[in-house]
C-alpha cells in the first residue's frame, strides 16, 4: 500500500496507566505530506497517542518510527529535533509576555554580548505572521490575544521550528467561523510546504474537508484508517461510537414520579468571548426518580448547566428555575444545599477532593451539624455518621481514618457522592462522575446510581462517553456550543444520533 | 466500554489497599514532628544549662523560667492567630503593626477619657482601662474586616493586602499618637506613657500572660478540631474552590479568620504595652510578624493551607524563644542582636529536617550540580563569620573549615549515589 515514504509509523504502541490500558497495540502510519485526520470520542486514546508521538510519554511497547528510523523519544525537546510539533488543546503560553518571546521561548536568539536579540525574533515573528495572514504585532502581550490568535502563536512557532510534522488537538473547539476557516487555510499553506499534518478533531464536516486520510481510535485500539473518499461521515461516526453497548441497561422499570425541577430559557453570558453565551435558551424538566442524562462535546455548556443549577456560576444568568414548582434563583452552593439540591464535581482532584481531611472527615464535610455533641464536633458520632455512606456505596477503604488520597479514583468519588447522600438530596446533580475511573468501578457507580434514582431522586447526569448516559439515562439531552441540538427518549437515541445533534454547531 | 458487564463487586483498585496510609500518627495526642520539636527544647535547655558559663539556669532557675514564659507567651498569643489564617490559606503580614496600632488605640483612649491621670502618671481606674482595652479589641476586628474585604471582595492576594497595612498601620498608630499627644497633651509625641497600676501588676505578674497564652491555645484548639467552623477552615485551606462547591460560605470563614488573626494580635499588643509601660508605635513588636509565622511554620502549618495544629505553633513558639534565649545566655550579649539570624536559621534547618526524609526517597540532591557547589562555600562562610563574632577569630575559621568539609562529604556522597 505504500506510496509515498512515511513521515511518522508508530507500530504496536501500547500503554498503560494504572487501571486503564489507555493504547492497545495501535499502529498509526502518516504518509509524508498529507492531512491525516484522528477521530474518536473521549477517551478513545488520541491524545496520549499524540502524547507519545510528542515525547511527553514513553509507550510501554511498540515502535516509533520518524522519517523510517526507529526513534526513542526522552523528552520533547527530543520530538522538537525530530521535526514534531504539537498544538495543544489547552495552549501552552506564558500570557504575560509579548508574542514573539513566546514563539522563541526556551531558543532565544541571541546579539551583540550575548543579550537577547529582540529585533531579530520580532522581525522573524513579523515574517511567519504575515504568512499566516494573521494582525498580531509580535510585540503584543500574549494573554491580550484571542484565543484563535492565541492558536496561530503556537503554530508560528511550530513554522520557525521548521517542523516537518505538526499535530493539532481539536485545534477550532474554541474558534468562531471565520477563524476556523483561516486556520484552515493555513493548514492548507502548510501542506504546499511540503508539512505533514496530523489532525485530531471529531467534527466530521472539518474532517472531510480537510483529511486525506483518516484513522479512527475506539477504547484505546484501532479501528481502521481509510481514504476520505473511501467512506462517509456516517460510517466514521459508527466506527468512532460502534462499539457492544448489549450489556444490561439500567433504565427499564424506573417509575417515573413528580416533576421536581422545571428550567425554561435558561442563558449565561460570557463577556469576553465572541459567542458571547455560554449557555443559550435551555429549557428542561426533571422528574423524581429519573436520569436526565446531557451529552455534548468538551465546551458545549454541560458543567456549566450544572454549575448554574447549583448556585456555583460566576455571571448572573437569566431564565427561570423552578423546584417543585417554586421559583429559586441559588446565588451560592449552601442555597442549593439547603433545598436539597448536591452536586457531584467534574474534576474530583481539583474542584471535590479535600487531600489534608481523611475518609471520614471529607464525607461528613456537608452535614457536620449532625455530628455536633453538645455543640462541638464529636469524632465518634462523625465516623458514624461517614460509616453509613461507606457502608451504602461500597466504598473500599483501610479504614475511615484513612487518607483519602490513598483510595482508587472510583472509591474517591463513592465518598463524594456519599457526602452528598448524607445531606438527603432530592436533586443530584452528577458532572461526569466516572471520568478517569476503571471499568469495574464505573459498573458500581452505575448500579449505585440506579439505586438512588430508584428511592426517588431525580438525577442528571452528564457524562463525556455516550455508553454511559444510555445505559443510565431516561431521556437524553444534547448540548452543542451552549444550545440544546436535540432531546430524545432512550428508546430514540443511539450514539450515532447523539453524535450527529452533538456536532451539529 | 463494556462496563455493564462487569460483576459490580470486583471493582476496586489494588492501590486502595495496598497501603493505607492512615492519618493519626499520633501518640498522647502530639504527632511525630511534634514529639521532635519536643525533644528539640529539652535538648536546647540542657545544651544552655551545660555551655552557660554563668550557669544562670541552675542559679536563677525562676528569672529564667519566667523571661522565657512572658516572651513565649507574647509571641504565642498572636502566633495562634497566625495560625489559623496560615490554616485558613491565607498570611497575614500585618500583625507586628497590628500590635503597635493596637497599643496606640489603647493608650490614646485612656488618654482621651482620663488625660490628667495619664499625663500625672496616676491610676486612670479600671473603666477607662476596660475602655481602652476594649478600643484595641475592637480595632482588631476592623482590621480583620478590612482585610477580609480586600481578600474576598476586591479579590486582592492575602499577600498584597496585609502587606499594604504592615505598611500602612504602623504609620497610622504613630499618626494617631502624634495628633492625639498635640490634641491632649501640652507636647505631640511619638509615644505614650503608661503608668495604671493594672499594667503595672501585669508586667509583674507573668503568670497573667501565660495564662491568657494557655487559655487562648485551649480556645484556638477546640476551635479547630471541635467545631464546625474548624473544620471548614482546614476545608477551606486544603481545597477552596471544593469548600466553595461544598456549601461553605468561604467568604465568611476568611472573615473569622483574618478577624482572628488582627484580634489575637491586638490582644498581643496589650501585653507589649504592659511589658514596656510605653505604647510606642514606631517600634513596638516591628518585625515580630514574621516571628509569628516562623513559629506557626517551625510548629508544621504548611503555608499552602490547610495543615497545622495548635500544639504544633505552642511548641514552635517554645522552641524558639528557648533557642533565643540559649544564644543570649552562652554568648553574652542582648537576645535582639542574634533574635532574626535565629530565627531565620531556625526556620530553614526546621523545615529542611521535615524535608529529608522525601529527599532521600526522591533520589533528590541537597547540593545540585553548579548551584550546589556554590552553596558550599556560601554556607561555609556564614557559618564561619557568625562562628568568629560569637566565640572569636579562631573559633570562627574553625567552624568554616569544618562546614566546608562537611558540605563537601555531603557533595561527595551525593554525586556517589546518584552515580550508582
Amino acid at each position: 500500500m505504500t506510496t509515498a515514504p512515511f513521515a511518522v509509523r508508530m507500530l504496536g504502541i501500547t500503554k498503560r496507566f494504572p487501571g486503564v490500558v489507555a493504547l492497545d497495540d495501535v499502529t498509526l502510519e502518516v504518509r509524508r505530506g498529507e492531512i491525516h485526520a484522528i477521530c474518536g470520542e473521549n477517551g478513545a486514546g488520541k491524545s496520549t497517542l499524540m502524547k507519545i508521538l510528542s515525547g511527553v510519554y514513553s509507550p510501554d511497547s511498540g515502535v516509533l518510527e520518524i522519517d523510517g528510523a526507529a526513534t526513542r523519544f526522552a523528552g520533547t525537546r527530543d520530538a522538537e529535533h525530530a521535526g514534531i510539533a504539537i498544538i495543544h488543546q489547552e495552549l501552552a503560553l506564558v500570557e504575560d509576555l509579548p508574542v514573539a518571546a513566546n514563539v522563541f521561548l526556551g531558543r532565544e536568539r541571541r546579539g551583540a554580548f550575548g543579550l537577547v536579540d529582540d529585533r531579530s525574533m520580532e522581525e522573524e515573528c513579523g515574517r511567519l505572521f504575515a504568512q499566516l495572514e494573521c494582525g498580531v504585532s509580535p510585540g503584543d502581550r500574549t494573554g491580550s490575544l484571542r484565543v484563535g490568535d492565541q492558536q496561530l502563536v503556537e503554530i508560528a512557532k511550530a513554522l520557525s521550528l521548521e517542523a516537518s510534522v505538526v499535530v493539532m488537538d481539536e485545534p477550532t473547539s474554541a474558534l468562531t467561523e471565520s477563524e476556523s476557516a483561516r486556520l484552515e487555510r493555513t493548514i492548507q499553506r502548510l501542506v504546499a510546504r511540503g508539512t505533514t499534518i496530523l489532525y485530531i478533531s471529531h467534527k466530521m464536516d472539518e474532517v472531510f474537508r480537510l483529511a486525506d486520510r483518516i484513522t479512527v481510535l475506539r477504547d484505546g485500539r484501532h479501528v481502521r484508517t481509510v481514504d476520505k473518499t473511501a467512506t462517509t461521515p456516517r460510517e466514521v461516526t459508527g466506527w468512532m461510537v460502534g462499539r457492544d453497548i448489549a450489556g444490561h441497561e439500567f433504565h427499564h422499570g424506573r417509575p417515573r414520579g413528580a416533576k421536581i425541577l422545571e428550567v425554561r430559557d435558561l442563558t449565561l453570558p460570557w463577556p469576553e468571548h465572541p459567542r458571547g453565551y455560554r449557555l443559550k435558551d435551555i429549557s428542561l424538566d426533571l422528574h423524581a426518580g429519573e436520569i436526565l442524562g446531557v451529552a455534548g462535546l468538551m465546551g458545549a455548556g454541560r458543567t456549566e448547566l450544572l454549575e448554574v443549577l447549583f448556585g456555583a456560576a460566576d455571571d448572573t444568568w437569566t431564565g427561570t428555575v423552578c423546584l417543585h414548582g417554586d421559583s429559586v434563583r441559588f446565588r451560592h452552593p449552601r442555597e442549593a444545599c439547603a433545598a436539597r439540591v448536591a452536586m457531584v464535581t467534574e474534576d474530583r482532584k481539583r474542584l471535590g477532593l479535600f487531600p489534608d481531611l481523611d475518609v471520614t472527615g471529607n464525607i461528613s464535610l456537608c452535614s457536620l451539624g449532625e455530628a455536633l455533641r453538645g455543640g462541638f464536633l464529636s469524632r465518634a458520632a462523625e465516623e458514624q455518621l461517614a460509616a453509613g455512606p461507606v457502608r451504602d456505596t461500597g466504598v473500599k477503604t483501610p479504614g475511615l481514618h484513612a487518607a483519602i488520597t490513598g483510595l482508587s479514583g472510583g472509591n474517591q468519588q463513592k465518598c463524594i457522592i456519599g457526602r452528598w447522600l448524607l445531606t438527603r438530596p432530592e436533586v443530584l446533580l452528577l458532572d461526569d462522575p466516572t471520568r478517569g475511573i476503571d471499568v469495574g468501578a464505573k459498573a458500581e457507580l452505575y448500579s449505585l446510581i440506579d439505586r438512588l434514582c430508584r428511592q426517588g431522586l431525580g438525577v442528571i447526569l452528564t457524562s463525556s462517553e455516550l455508553p454511559e448516559l444510555l445505559t443510565l439515562a431516561d431521556r437524553i439531552l444534547v448540548l452543542a456550543e451552549g444550545k440544546v441540538t436535540a432531546e430524545m427518549t432512550r428508546a430514540e437515541a443511539t450514539e450515532a444520533r447523539i453524535m450527529e445533534a452533538a456536532t451539529a454547531g | 466500554m463494556a462496563a455493564t458487564n462487569t460483576n459490580p463487586s470486583g471493582g476496586s483498585s489494588p492501590a486502595a489497599q495496598g497501603s493505607p496510609r492512615l492519618r493519626r500518627t499520633s501518640w498522647f495526642g502530639l504527632r511525630s514532628g511534634e514529639w521532635a520539636l519536643v525533644a528539640a527544647i529539652v535538648v536546647a535547655v540542657l545544651l544552655t544549662g551545660l555551655v552557660d558559663s554563668n550557669h544562670s539556669y541552675f542559679k536563677l532557675p525562676w528569672q529564667s523560667l519566667t523571661d522565657i514564659a512572658r516572651n513565649t507567651s507574647l509571641l504565642g498569643i498572636f502566633a495562634l492567630g497566625a495560625t489559623v489564617v496560615i490554616i485558613a490559606g491565607g498570611i497575614d503580614l500585618s500583625s507586628g503593626s497590628m500590635i503597635a496600632l493596637s497599643g496606640t488605640v489603647c493608650a490614646t483612649t485612656m488618654l482621651a477619657l482620663a488625660p490628667k491621670e495619664m499625663m500625672g502618671f496616676k491610676p486612670v481606674g479600671p473603666a477607662v482601662v476596660a475602655a481602652g482595652v476594649a478600643a484595641a479589641l475592637l480595632t482588631g476586628f476592623l482590621v480583620g474586616t478590612l482585610h477580609a474585604w480586600l481578600i474576598t471582595a476586591v479579590r486582592l492576594p492575602p499577600f498584597i493586602a496585609t502587606l499594604a497595612t504592615l505598611v500602612g498601620l504602623r504609620s497610622f498608630a504613630r499618626a494617631l499618637c502624634e495628633s492625639a499627644t498635640h490634641a491632649l497633651t501640652p507636647t505631640k509625641s511619638a509615644l505614650v506613657n503608661v503608668y495604671d497600676p493594672m499594667f503595672k501588676a501585669v508586667r509583674e505578674n507573668v503568670w497573667v500572660p501565660v495564662t491568657v497564652f494557655i487559655l487562648l491555645a485551649l480556645f484556638t484548639w477546640v476551635l479547630l478540631t471541635r467545631t464546625v467552623l474548624g473544620r471548614h477552615i482546614h476545608a477551606l485551606g486544603g481545597n477552596e474552590q471544593a469548600a466553595r462547591l461544598a456549601g461553605i460560605r468561604t467568604e465568611n470563614v476568611k472573615w473569622f479568620a483574618y478577624c482572628f488573626g488582627a484580634m489575637t494580635a491586638a490582644l498581643a499588643g496589650l501585653f507589649y504595652v504592659a511589658n514596656e509601660s510605653v505604647a510606642q508605635p514606631v517600634n513596638q513588636g516591628r518585625g515580630h510578624e514574621l516571628n509569628a509565622i516562623a513559629a506557626a511554620v517551625v510548629g508544621g502549618c504548611s503555608l499552602s493551607g490547610g495543615v497545622g495544629t495548635v500544639p504544633g505553633t505552642v511548641l514552635g513558639a517554645v522552641f524558639l524563644r528557648v533557642v533565643i534565649d540559649a544564644v543570649s545566655k552562652i554568648i553574652k550579649t542582648g537576645a535582639d542582636v542574634y533574635e532574626g539570624l535565629i530565627v531565620g536559621v531556625v526556620v530553614v534547618i526546621a523545615v529542611t529536617f521535615s524535608q529529608l526524609g522525601a529527599l532521600a526517597k526522591g533520589g533528590r540532591q541537597l547540593l545540585p550540580g553548579p548551584l550546589g557547589l556554590c552553596a558550599i562555600p556560601t554556607l561555609a562562610l556564614l557559618a564561619g563569620s557568625i562562628a568568629s563574632m560569637t566565640a572569636g577569630r579562631n573559633g570562627g575559621i574553625a567552624t568554616g573549615l569544618g562546614a566546608l568539609l562537611f558540605l563537601g562529604l555531603v557533595r561527595f556522597w551525593e554525586s556517589r549515589r546518584t552515580a550508582t
